[in-house]
């Protein structure tokens, strides 16, 4: 009949429950804090004319989707190496067009996903308010042996995109128009994530 | 003794006519197996012979299969983005040599597509874009799908439509915005193997009217 003893009983689980969910919460955070962290340090040590790192995304012909690699200039060619993989390369005369876009993306991939699913009251949407970062999407467009169109899409770090789409034109890439079609933001339509 | 006399000379003709009876039965299955052996030696030019026959109409068939050439994505009045555009051609690409349902598939430009007499062009024109966010996604998850709604068209060589529908490629809650492009390169893919191409290019049907779509 003391609601004393029950109240005693209660509060302990719930507080339980609560650490818990502080516990995932502070670990998400932490994990994102350092991924920004290592890809903004990533973005400000880029080098012009140097390999990148790249994700590739799709279309590169030779190269998996979704392989991490190196990207780069190397004489008349653009190389993509993953590591321990042989080289893919495509011809700089071949470009036919070259295009970058900003993209917001969130950070951690499949595993930060279904660590925020598993944190308690909604704090897993919390952390993806933070959790997310811009990346360059660079688009190729190249011909192959038989004359055929081709699409390559890799994911750079911030700031790199326009860099690596500079090198490319300076070395005898070719692009489609001089004004640069990777300024989408001008026009909300193609507005690619405003959040 | 008569009697005797005349039991012993029935159980002789009686021992007589048991081996002559297993005899004949012997020679008649010994014939019936020889006909049947003959019978099938008979069919046996006919059989291999239809055998052969539907071996070279399926082949016949196989060697009449289509080929298609992906045609790059028209954005028409969309602004679109480039890698969108990629994206999609590029999956459309993938998910036809998925579906194994064509001979050859080609690229646009390319210069193997004048030798190939059964081509289909696939053209795709982006009708609607509605930019997404991944990260709206994850907070709202009710909020900023990125939507894609393109029209695709089957065209023969001579500019004749086979087919033509409306497609549809969203991402609505995990995964990031490109991935719409392959959910509508998916659905492009299953549409094409649903649908029954002709036979022949002079026998191309009317153009489909109604926009299904997926």
């Amino acid at each position: 009949m003391n609601p004393n003893p029950v109240l005693s009983k209660q509060t302990p689980v719930t507080s339980l429950q609560v650490g818990h969910g502080l516990a995932c919460l502070t670990l998400l955070v932490l994990l994102c804090a350092s991924s920004a962290g290592q890809t903004q340090n990533e973005a400000v040590g880029a080098v012009p004319g140097s390999a990148i790192h790249a994700t590739h995304v799709l279309g590169f012909e030779g190269a998996r989707h979704n392989d991490a690699g190196d990207l780069k200039i190397q004489g008349d060619a653009v190389q993509f190496q993953r590591n321990g993989s042989p080289t893919v390369q495509v011809s700089l005369s071949s470009i036919q067009d070259i295009s970058v876009e900003d993209e917001d993306k969130q950070v951690g991939g499949r595993t930060m996903t279904l660590g925020k699913t598993a944190v308690p009251y909604g704090g897993g949407r919390l952390v993806s308010l933070f959790a997310h970062k811009k990346y360059d999407i660079l688009t190729l467009e190249y011909l192959d042996n038989s004359n055929g169109l081709h699409g390559a899409i890799f994911q750079l770090s911030k700031g790199q995109g326009q860099t690596f789409k500079k090198d490319l034109v300076a070395r005898g890439a070719r692009i489609s128009s001089p004004d640069d079609r990777a300024t989408p933001q001008s026009t909300p339509e193609v507005k690619h994530d405003n959040k | 003794m008569t009697t005797n006399r005349e039991m012993s000379l029935a159980s002789t003709k009686t021992t007589l006519s048991l081996p002559d009876f297993h005899r004949r039965k012997r020679q008649c299955g010994a014939l019936a197996a020889l006909t049947l052996l003959l019978g099938v030696l008979q069919f046996q030019p006919f059989v291999s012979t239809a055998l052969a026959e539907s071996a070279k109409v399926q082949k016949d068939l196989g060697a009449e299969r289509w080929s298609i050439q992906v045609e790059r994505v028209d954005p028409g009045d969309v602004a679109l983005e480039p890698s969108f555009e990629a994206a999609i051609y590029e999956n459309l690409l993938e998910e036809l040599a998925k579906t194994e349902q064509f001979k050859q598939l080609l690229r646009t430009g390319d210069r193997n597509a004048s030798d190939v007499s059964k081509l289909f062009i696939l053209k795709t024109t982006v009708q609607k874009y509605t930019p997404g966010s991944e990260t709206r996604r994850a907070v709202t998850t009710v909020n900023g799908a990125t939507k894609l709604n393109v029209r695709i068209q089957l065209v023969t060589r001579g500019g004749q439509v086979v087919l033509e529908k409306v497609v549809d490629g969203n991402v609505r809650f995990i995964g990031g915005n490109l991935r719409a492009t392959h959910s509508l390169a998916h659905n492009v893919a299953v549409i094409l193997k649903r649908s029954t191409l002709p036979a022949q290019a002079d026998r191309v049907p009317e153009q489909e009217s109604g926009k299904g779509s997926n």
